[in-house]
């Protein structure tokens, strides 16, 4: 029961932190619709031409927009001691990223979750379409945030290029983007992609507590 | 109930130290003494299993510590040289996680005087990132009080303080030491607290 509370009042403490930095959050957002802003301007009023590539530009920028909020993953926390006063409170390290890779899915990607049927009338992508977005974003970005955790947590071993960890994401995410652009443009093929795109977050759900926690532990170490 | 036995330590194929024994028990404090890079830090690191000696071994109620790891930690509470209260929030909103997170059996009249005791009862709808470095550091002493456990391990808890500070430190090690607790802390020099034993690094 203290072992559940303790989780509880985890995610108490991370919603507190989010919140005090809700500024983070929006500019994310923001950045995510001037993108779209300035590609529709440099594509030009062509609704088609705008329509058929809007679900590619909608995911590369979903992409692109949640590595901005990478390097906050873990690098307060590894900074100002929490992470291992987390980890002497009874939790392992691959425990805590677990967590906070739940934490990064719920504070920084539903956002844009939230934002994609605003993102879709700006992209002219049909109605019919929003419910393989969001099936396909809702497992994507938790594979992202799986992601995420890994190369945030080996940015910790390696301060001085930050953008590594960024192209190990953006490498590693290529699968995600071409599966869930696939379910959004082939819906006749749904109950397929779907089960590849599940299958990969698995994958990456199994790798990602044992990869970060060991990148955390040996960054705690070097400390 | 903590005994480190001939523990030596090396990295990138360089002595940090060697032999290091300690036994702390109930009521106990231990002082870490030495100049910078002399491997305190490591020492400590060590002793919270974050690091893999390269020779001997660490014990906790008699078994290894590795075998009785979080046993150790629902006993221990960790103080380093970093400030880990969180800078964007108010000093009352990181009282209140600390003792959601910790589940602490503090009451509200104990934190009251802790905080009045630390003179930091005015501030409490203060941003922490907006107070200064000694202020920040008394509150981090705070989470002792929370945590309410009996082994304390502090790195360099002196440093930054005031003499006033540093006074009310040593009632509070000696205060814990008569409940039984025990402590484990860090310094270059001691500002006379009565330590029973010193581990010069």
């Amino acid at each position: 029961m203290n072992f559940l509370n303790k989780i509880i009042f985890f995610y108490y403490r991370e919603y507190k932190l989010n919140m005090s930095g809700v500024q983070d959050i929006l500019t994310n957002i923001i950045f995510f619709f001037i993108s779209i802003f300035i590609f529709i301007f440099s594509i030009g009023p062509d609704k088609e031409t705008i329509s058929i590539i809007g679900v590619g530009i909608l995911w590369t920028l979903l992409l692109l927009s949640s590595t901005l909020s990478l390097r906050k993953f873990y690098q307060d926390d590894f900074e100002n001691g929490n992470l291992l006063i987390i980890h002497l409170n009874g939790f392992s390290f691959g425990f805590i990223a677990i967590l906070k890779t739940f934490s990064h899915f719920v504070f920084v990607q539903v956002p844009f979750l939230l934002s994609i049927p605003i993102a879709c009338i700006l992209l002219n992508i049909a109605n019919d379409k929003l419910f393989y977005l969001f099936a396909s974003f809702g497992i994507g970005s938790l594979i992202l945030s799986c992601l995420g955790s890994i190369s945030s947590s080996m940015n910790l071993m390696n301060q001085r290029n930050f953008l590594l960890g960024s192209v190990v994401v953006m490498i590693f995410s290529v699968p995600v983007i071409i599966f869930s652009v696939g379910i959004i443009n082939m819906q006749e093929s749904f109950n397929s992609l779907i089960n590849i795109l599940f299958g990969i977050l698995l994958i990456v759900f199994a790798i990602n507590p044992w990869a970060s926690g060991l990148c955390l532990k040996l960054s705690l170490e070097n400390n | 109930m903590l005994i480190v036995k001939d523990l030596s330590i090396e990295r990138l194929d360089k002595k940090i130290f060697e032999n290091i024994n300690l036994s702390l028990s109930a009521g106990n404090i231990t002082i870490l003494k030495g100049k910078n890079g002399s491997g305190k830090t490591t020492l400590i690191k060590a002793i919270l299993n974050l690091l893999e000696p390269s020779f001997g071994s660490i014990y906790w109620k008699g078994k290894l510590l590795k075998k009785n790891l979080y046993d150790f930690y629902n006993h221990v509470t960790y103080i380093g040289d970093t400030t880990s209260s969180l800078r964007k929030l108010t000093i009352r909103d990181n009282v209140n996680i600390w003792k959601k997170f910790f589940i602490s059996k503090i009451n509200e009249a104990q934190i009251e005087t802790a905080l009045k005791t630390l003179k930091l009862d005015n501030y409490l709808d203060k941003k922490v990132g907006t107070l200064s470095f000694g202020e920040t550091k008394k509150l981090e002493f705070l989470r002792l009080i929370i945590e309410n456990k009996n082994v304390w391990i502090l790195d360099e808890p002196l440093s930054n303080l005031d003499e006033d500070s540093i006074e009310l430190m040593k009632q509070t090690f000696e205060d814990h030491c008569s409940k039984e607790g025990s402590i484990i802390f860090s310094s270059h020099q001691n500002p006379g607290i009565y330590v029973t034993e010193e581990i010069q690094l």
